[in-house]
C-alpha cells in the first residue's frame, strides 16, 4: 500500500476523496443518514472533520475478552487495527496485514481467524478472545505455561498468534501427533524458528489432558 | 483502503438488489481475498454488501446429491463427515490450501471467486491485462515461474489459485447461482474462464449474480482418491502444480477416472483426454504414464516455467499411484 | 553454596510478558496525540522526481501534512559536506531516485486508515533513467574499494596443480531478514530540541549516535526506548532512511508520529542479504590433503553505499591448507543497501566452501567427514595463533554419532525409504568469537534485590535471562531477586546486539560490575560494621549473597540496612585485553542433516537435523537450544525456500510478501537435536562463553545441499533448492 501509483488503474476516472465522500453521504444507508439533518450533511461535505468522521463511521457491538464494547468505527477498519490502535489491545500483532503470517490470530466465537483480513463491522455481535483474554486472572492458560516451559519463542512477536492458534489447534482435535501439529500450526510463521519447541509445548498440553 | 459504505442485507434478494443497483458494490463473505486486494489497491469498491448472515451455511445430502451452501466455511467442509465419507478428495484438497485460520474464514463461494495470485495483478504499478485491460501482461517476459502451461493467451498467463476447485471440477460439481433474472445452474467446468482476450473476467457470473451453493453428484470415488500438491514449502503455499486424482477400481480394472490439475491454468484444469486413456485399463504405473503424457500434450511454457511439464507428468503419475495404492 | 545459575535450563525472565501479550514492542506504544504516517515510495528504479502533487492528499480527512524533499525543513546534518559520495541515502534531500521503493514522501494523518489512504492520493511524476538490478548484467563493472584487500597465503591458484581438483560456481539470491515484527518507529519531539523515540533497534546507543549528528543534538537530548524487539536478524543494526523521514515529519508537525512499514516495504527499506556469485577452486593430493583453495566472490551493493562482509574469510582459516587466495568484489545495483543478515557473509561463504569440500570428497571417493578431519586446522592458519579453545573434532564425532552417519552411502542415490530417496549431509561453520566494550550499572537495594542496567538490546536470544544467570553466579544472589534491564538509551553504554557477542561483551560487564559491587560492600563493611572492621577487604569471602569472614556472615542487604542506605550503585566498564592478540578466538558448529527427496516431484523434506555447537560455556541450555534451532530454521530457508525475485525490467520485487517469499513454516522443520560441547573457553571472558547466534546458521545450507547430492547425485549450486531444480 505504500507504493502509490500515479493513478489507480483499477478505477479510472475515480472521483477524488472529497467528491466521493459527498456522494457517499448522499446515498448513505438510511440507517446512518436519518440521524442527521441536511444542513449538517452539507457542512460535512465542506470539511467539517467531526461530522465527516461521524458519517463515515458505523456502530458495532462486540464482546472482547468478556467485556462488551459499543463502538463506532469506519467500515474499512480491520478487526486487527481496531484492537491495536483503538482499544489498546496490542497483544495481537501485525506481521503482514494480508493473512500470510498468523501473528494476528484471535478467536471469534471460539474459532481461530486472522484479524487482519476481516472488517471490525463484520464481527457485529461476535465474541472475540485475544491473547489478553486467555489467562484467568494471574493463572496462565496451560498453553501459555507450556510455551514458557518449552521456550516456544525467542523474540516473542509471533507468540500471541502462536498461542491463540495452538489453543484452537488442540480444541479442534488437530494435535494428535507432531506431524499433525506441524501441519495445523503452519499458518503461524515464527521467523526465530521456535517450531520444534512450539510442537513440544502443544504436545505436552494435549497429552496432559488439560482442558483448553 | 478507500472509504466505503457497508451494508448487511437480511435476505438474499436484498443482497442481490444492493449489488445490482450499485456498479461499484461488491459482495463480501470471508473477505480473505477481497480485503487483501483492497489493501493492495487492486480493487476499490465504494460499497461492500456483507452476505455472511444469509442462510447459506449448510451441508446436506438428498437423493445422493450433496449440497454445500455457499457460505459454508472451508474448514467446515473439510471436516464434515458427509464430505469425508462421500467426497474425501474434496476434503483433502481443502486441507491442502491456506491455513486453518484462513479456512475458518474463507467460504465455499468465496473460494471459487478467488482472484489469481499473479504478482503483476497485485502490483498496481506493473502492467496487467487482468487488472487494467490493455496495459499488457507483465508475466510474459517477466518472472513467470508460477504461471500457466495450459490454455493461456497472449493477454494473460495467470493461474487460478484454488485447491478446492480442482477437486470440485474433478467431481463434476454444479454451481448454483441466484441473480436478478432468477436462479441458474452452471456446470463447474464452465464456471471459470480461460483468459482469451478478456482476462479481466475470471468466471461466467453475471452482474448481480450470487453463488448460493454447489451440488456434487453421487460418485464412486470414495476409496481411490488423492490430492497431490507440489509447492515450494511444505505447507501454506500456492501450488507449483497440483493433481486431483480419483479412480473407481474393481477387479483390478479402472472403471472410471477423474483427473484435474491446479497451478497450471487460468481455471481448474480437467484432463478429460487423460482420463479416457485410463478407463478399462489396469492401474499400473505404465498406464499412468500414458495418461500423464496425454495430459500434457497441449502444454506451452514460458521462460521460467518449463519445469512444470515434467513436474505435471510426474505428479499425475504419483497422484494416480497414491490413489490406486500401487 | 547455591547451585550455579550459569549452565541451567532456566525459563526466560520475560517469558510471562511474552505469552500474555504484555511485552510492548515499539508499535505498541501510543504517546498522547500520536499521528500515523504512511510512505509514498518510488515505482521507478532510477531517475528524478519531476513533480509531487499532494493537493488531493492534503484535502483528505484527517491529513496533517505531506512531507517530501520539496517542503522539508532544513536538516542540520545535511549541511555537513562529506567528500565521500557514498554516504548513504539522505532522505528527502533531493529529487534523485536510486532504487525502486525509495520513499519520496511521508503522509501524516490522525488515523492509520486515513494516512494509508491519503498516501495513495499523492501524485508523483518521474523522469525515468536506465537502471540495473541484475548482477549478471553488471559483472563487468565489479569493483573493490580501498578497504577490500585480497588475501594470499603461499601460492595463488595452487589448486590448479593438484592431483585432484575442481572448480565450481555457487550462487545465492537476495534473501530478506523478514523478522515477524514490521519495522518502523514512533518519533516524538517533546520540545524543539528534545527527541524521544520508540524504536526497533539492535542498539539504542547506536540510534542516538546516528541522530545526534543529523539533528545536531547532544546525546542527552535523544531518548531511545526499545525494550522488546520482534526479531531483526541484522536488519535493525543501523538506522534507516524511513526512520529519519518519520523523525523529520514529527519535527515539522510537532506531534508524535508512528510509522509501521508494510511487509512489502521490508524488502526495499531495511536491508537484505546481498546476492553473491562465488567461485571456488580447490585441490588436494590423492589421499585428501588440501593443497590449494581459491575463493572469489562478487556481491551486490547499492548505488550510494558500499556494503562489505566476510564472504571469503572462512576459506582462509577453516582448513590447514598451505596455499589460499581470496578475492572479493562489489557490484552497484539500483537496489537499497544490504545489511548483515544472520550468519552474515560467513554464511554465504560457507555454502560455497562447504559444498566444494563435499564435491572434492566425492571426487576423492572419501567420506567428507574424513576429508575434514584430515585437513583440520590445529592452529589458526591465517593468524598463526593458537586457538583459545577448539573442540571441532569432538563436535564432528558427536554429530556423526547422533545422526547415524554410518548409515550414509558413499555412492549417491543408493538409499530409499517409502519411495523417497534418502541422503545424509554435513558441513561445518565458524564465526569469530568477539568481545567488545560495555558498561553496566548494578544497584543493590536494601531489600536485597539487585537491578543491573545496560543499554544492550534483545532481539530474541534471551539476553536478560542470561545476564541474570551471570549476575546470580557473580553475586550469589538468587536469580529471582535479580533484574536485568536493557533497551533504554539512558542506561550505561553497550554495543549493538550483533555478531554473536552480547553474552561475551555485556556478560563480562555484568560479571565485573558484580565483582565491583562486592568490593564496595566489603569496603563498606570494613569501614563501618564492627564484625568486619579489622579485616582487609580482600580477606572477606562472598557466598550466597553474603559477606563471610570466618563464622561471621552478613547479608548484603544487611550491610545497606545497617548503614541506612536505600541502595548502593556501582558502574563498571569492561573490555577485552591483550589476550585477543595472543589467541585466535572462534566458535565452531557442525551441522548434519538427513533428507528425503521425492524422485518424481523434486520435493525435499529434511527428516532429521543434528547441530553441534562449540561455543564455550553455555549460559542457558534452554535459550541456547532455541537459538540453535532458530539458526537452523533460518538455514532451512536459505537452503530450500528463500529467494527475493526481481523483475529486472522494472527493478521491482515480485514476491515481496510472506505468501510468495517463503520463510519456512512449522511443517518444513523436522525434529532437531542440538548438542553442545559446553566446555569453558579459558581465555575469552570470565564466563568462558563464545558466541552462538551466527554459527547456528553458518554452513547449514551446505549440509542440506550435500545431503541432497547424497540422495540424488544432483549437485545444486544455486540456492534455494526448490523442487524444479531436482526434476
Amino acid at each position: 500500500m505504500s507504493q502509490a501509483p500515479n493513478e489507480n488503474p483499477s478505477c479510472p476516472g475515480k472521483k477524488d476523496k472529497h467528491e466521493a465522500r459527498r456522494d457517499f453521504l448522499k446515498q448513505s444507508s438510511a440507517l446512518m443518514a436519518l440521524a442527521f439533518t441536511p444542513p449538517l450533511v452539507v457542512k460535512a461535505g465542506e470539511h467539517d472533520e467531526a461530522i465527516a468522521g461521524l458519517f463515515e463511521k458505523m456502530p458495532v457491538s462486540l464482546e472482547i475478552n468478556g467485556k462488551a464494547y459499543q463502538l463506532s468505527v469506519e467500515p474499512r477498519v480491520t478487526l486487527l487495527d481496531l484492537l491495536r490502535e483503538q482499544l489498546n489491545l496490542t497483544g495481537t500483532k501485525k506481521g503482514c496485514d494480508h493473512g500470510q503470517c498468523g501473528a494476528c490470530t484471535v478467536h471469534v466465537n471460539g474459532q481461530r481467524i486472522n484479524a487482519c483480513l476481516t472488517l471490525a463491522v463484520m464481527q457485529e455481535g461476535k465474541k472475540i478472545t485475544t491473547i489478553e483474554g486467555l489467562a484467568q486472572g494471574d493463572t496462565l492458560h496451560p498453553v501459555q505455561e507450556a510455551f514458557i516451559k518449552h521456550d516456544g519463542f525467542q523474540c516473542g512477536y509471533c507468540t500471541p498468534g502462536q498461542i491463540m492458534s495452538a489453543v484452537a489447534c488442540i480444541r479442534e482435535g488437530h494435535a494428535g501427533s507432531p506431524e499433525e501439529i506441524r501441519e495445523f500450526m503452519s499458518g503461524n510463521i515464527c521467523r526465530c524458528g521456535a517450531y520444534d519447541n512450539i510442537v513440544a509445548a502443544i504436545t505436552e498440553v494435549k497429552q496432559g489432558g488439560h482442558t483448553v | 483502503m478507500n472509504q466505503f459504505s457497508y451494508v448487511r442485507p437480511a435476505s438474499q434478494q436484498a443482497a442481490i438488489d444492493a449489488i445490482t443497483r450499485d456498479s461499484s458494490a461488491r459482495f463480501i463473505a470471508g473477505g480473505t481475498n477481497l480485503l487483501d486486494l483492497m489493501k493492495n489497491g487492486v480493487l476499490a469498491p465504494e460499497k461492500l454488501v456483507d452476505i455472511n448472515r444469509l442462510p447459506l451455511r449448510n451441508i446436506t445430502l438428498n437423493n445422493n446429491i450433496l449440497h454445500i451452501g455457499a457460505l459454508t466455511l472451508n474448514s467446515e467442509v473439510a471436516a464434515h463427515p458427509l464430505i469425508k465419507t462421500h467426497h474425501p478428495l474434496l476434503s483433502q484438497a481443502l486441507l491442502a490450501g491456506a491455513s486453518q485460520q484462513l479456512r475458518n474464514m474463507a467460504t465455499t463461494g468465496g473460494n471459487m471467486m478467488q482472484r489469481t495470485r499473479c504478482s503483476y495483478f497485485y502490483d498496481t504499478t506493473m502492467p496487467c491485462n487482468k487488472r487494467t485491460p490493455g496495459s499488457g501482461c507483465g508475466a510474459i517476459g517477466g518472472v513467470n515461474r508460477m504461471h500457466a502451461i495450459f490454455g493461456a493467451s497472449d493477454q494473460c498467463i495467470a493461474v487460478h489459485p484454488s485447491d478446492m476447485c480442482i477437486a470440485l471440477v474433478a467431481l463434476d460439481a454444479t454451481v448454483l447461482v441466484a441473480g436478478p433474472k432468477g436462479n441458474r445452474r452452471i456446470p463447474f467446468g464452465e464456471f471459470h474462464r480461460l483468459p482469451g482476450n478478456t482476462p479481466d473476467q475470471d468466471n461466467n457470473l453475471g452482474k448481480g449474480e450470487l453463488i448460493t451453493g454447489i451440488e456434487i453428484p453421487h460418485s464412486p470415488f470414495t476409496n481411490h482418491v488423492y490430492y497431490l500438491k507440489v509447492r515450494d514449502r511444505a505447507s501454506y503455499a500456492f501450488a507449483l502444480v497440483s493433481v486431483a486424482a480419483a479412480l473407481d477400481i474393481s477387479n483390478n480394472t479402472i472403471r472410471d477416472a477423474r483427473l484435474a490439475m491446479g497451478g497450471v491454468a487460468h481455471k481448474p484444469w480437467r484432463l478429460h483426454e487423460a482420463e479416457k486413456t485410463l478407463i478399462g485399463k489396469t492401474p499400473t504405473v505404465e498406464n499412468f504414464r500414458i495418461a500423464a503424457t496425454v495430459a500434457t500434450q497441449s502444454a506451452r511454457t514460458y521462460q521460467h516455467n518449463a519445469f512444470k511439464v515434467p513436474m505435471a507428468q510426474n505428479s499425475i503419475v504419483t497422484a494416480l499411484q497414491k490413489a490406486a495404492a500401487v | 553454596m547455591k547451585k550455579q545459575a550459569v549452565g541451567q535450563s532456566m525459563d526466560r525472565v520475560d517469558g510471562r510478558l511474552k505469552v500474555t501479550g504484555g511485552a510492548r514492542y515499539f508499535a505498541d506504544h501510543q504517546p498522547e496525540g500520536m499521528l500515523y504516517a504512511a510512505l509514498v515510495c518510488s515505482p521507478i528504479s532510477s531517475g528524478r522526481i519531476t513533480a509531487i502533487d499532494a493537493t488531493r492528499a492534503l484535502r483528505a480527512p484527517g491529513v496533517a501534512d505531506v512531507v517530501s524533499h520539496l517542503n522539508v525543513p532544513p536538516i542540520p546534518g545535511y549541511k555537513v559536506e562529506n567528500p565521500n559520495p557514498k554516504q548513504g541515502l539522505k532522505i528527502f534531500y533531493d529529487d534523485r531516485i536510486y532504487s525502486n521503493g525509495q520513499p519520496v514522501a511521508i503522509v501524516v494523518a490522525n488515523t492509520l486508515e486515513r494516512a494509508v489512504y491519503a498516501a495513495t492520493l499523492v501524485k508523483v511524476t518521474y523522469a525515468q533513467e536506465v537502471h540495473q538490478t541484475d548482477m549478471a548484467g553488471s559483472i563487468d563493472k565489479a569493483f573493490q574499494n580501498k578497504n577490500m584487500k585480497d588475501y594470499q597465503r603461499g601460492e595463488a591458484d595452487a589448486w590448479k596443480k593438484a592431483p585432484v581438483s575442481l572448480e565450481a560456481e555457487y550462487n545465492i539470491p537476495i534473501e530478506v531478514h523478514n523478522p515477524m515484527e514490521l519495522a518502523g518507529i514512533i518519533a516524538h519531539w517533546e520540545t524543539p530540541d528534545k527527541l524521544t523515540l520508540y524504536a526497533k533497534t539492535q542498539g539504542v546507543k547506536s540510534v542516538q549516535q546516528s541522530l545526534k549528528t543529523l539533528f545536531q543534538l547532544p546525546e542527552s537530548q535523544i531518548t531511545v526506548h526499545s525494550q522488546f524487539v520482534g526479531g531483526a536478524f541484522g536488519m535493525a543494526l543501523r538506522i534507516w532512511p524511513m526512520e529519519v523521514a518519520t523523525i523529520i515529519a514529527a519535527r515539522k508537525i510537532r506531534k508524535p508520529i508512528k510509522l509501521v512499514l508494510t511487509r512489502k516495504d521490508m524488502f526495499t527499506l531495511v536491508g537484505y542479504r546481498p546476492a553473491a556469485k562465488q567461485r571456488i577452486g580447490i585441490g588436494a593430493t590423492a589421499d585428501g590433503k588440501l593443497t590449494g583453495i581459491t575463493h572469489e566472490a562478487i556481491a551486490n551493493t547499492s548505488p550510494y553505499e558500499d556494503f562489505t562482509e566476510a564472504i571469503v574469510n572462512m576459506s582462509r582459516m577453516m582448513y590447514a591448507c598451505p596455499n589460499v587466495n581470496t578475492h572479493y568484489q562489489l557490484v552497484s545495483l539500483n537496489l537499497s543497501t544490504p545489511v548483515w543478515m544472520r550468519g552474515p557473509g560467513e554464511a554465504t561463504g560457507a555454502f560455497a566452501l562447504e559444498s566444494a569440500i563435499d564435491e572434492l570428497a566425492h571426487q576423492l571417493h572419501m567420506d567428507p567427514l574424513q576429508l575434514r578431519l584430515i585437513n583440520h586446522a590445529d592452529t589458526d592458519p591465517e593468524k598463526n595463533l593458537p586457538y583459545s579453545s577448539k573442540y571441532l573434532k569432538e563436535a564432528y564425532e558427536m554429530g556423526a554419532a547422533k545422526i547415524g552417519w554410518q548409515q550414509r552411502s558413499q555412492t549417491p542415490g543408493k538409499l530409499e525409504e517409502n519411495g523417497w530417496l534418502v541422503g545424509y549431509g554435513m558441513s561445518s561453520g565458524v564465526f569469530g568469537a568477539g568481545r567488545g566494550r560495555a558498561t553496566a550499572s548494578a544497584t543493590l537495594k536494601a531489600d536485597g534485590s539487585l537491578v543491573i542496567r545496560s543499554a544492550a538490546a534483545d532481539i530474541g536470544p534471551g539476553t536478560a535471562t542470561a545476564m541474570v544467570q551471570i549476575a546470580a553466579d557473580a553475586t550469589g544472589i538468587d536469580v529471582k531477586k535479580i533484574k536485568f534491564l536493557l533497551g533504554e538509551s539512558e542506561y550505561p553504554e553497550a554495543p549493538r546486539q550483533g555478531g554473536s557477542s552480547t553474552v561475551s561483551t555485556v556478560g563480562s560487564a555484568v560479571n565485573d560490575v558484580c565483582r565491583n559491587l562486592q568490593q564496595k560492600l566489603g569496603e563498606l563493611a570494613t569501614a563501618n560494621i564492627p564484625a568486619f572492621k579489622d579485616l582487609k577487604v580482600e580477606n572477606i569471602q562472598h557466598e550466597d549473597g553474603q559477606l563471610v569472614a570466618g563464622n561471621t556472615r552478613l547479608d548484603y542487604a544487611a550491610v545497606l540496612q545497617q548503614q541506612q542506605l536505600p541502595e548502593l550503585m556501582v558502574t563498571t566498564t569492561s573490555q577485552a585485553g591483550d589476550e585477543r592478540k595472543q589467541y585466535a578466538m572462534y566458535s565452531f558448529s557442525v551441522h548434519f542433516t538427513k533428507v528425503h527427496v521425492h524422485p518424481a516431484t523434486g520435493v525435499v523434506r529434511i527428516k532429521h537435523i543434528v547441530s553441534v555447537a562449540d561455543s564455550g560455556t553455555v549460559v542457558n541450555t534452554k535459550t541456547a537450544r532455541s537459538q540453535m534451532i532458530g539458526g537452523v530454521v533460518g538455514g532451512i530457508g536459505m537452503a530450500l525456500t528463500e529467494e527475493a525475485l526481481i523483475d529486472h525490467r522494472f527493478g521491482r520485487y515480485v514476491n515481496n510478501n510472506y505468501a510468495d517469499y517463503h520463510v519456512p513454516v512449522n511443517a518444513d522443520t523436522p525434529p532437531t537435536d542440538v548438542l553442545f560441547i559446553n566446555k569453558k573457553d579459558p581465555v575469552i571472558n570470565p564466563m568462558g562463553a563464545k558466541g552462538m547466534g551466527e554459527i547456528a546458521l553458518i554452513g547449514f545450507a551446505a549440509a542440506v545441499s550435500n545431503a541432497v547430492f547424497n540422495a540424488t547425485g544432483k549437485r545444486v549450486r544455486d540456492l534455494p533448492i526448490t523442487p524444479d531444480k531436482l526434476i
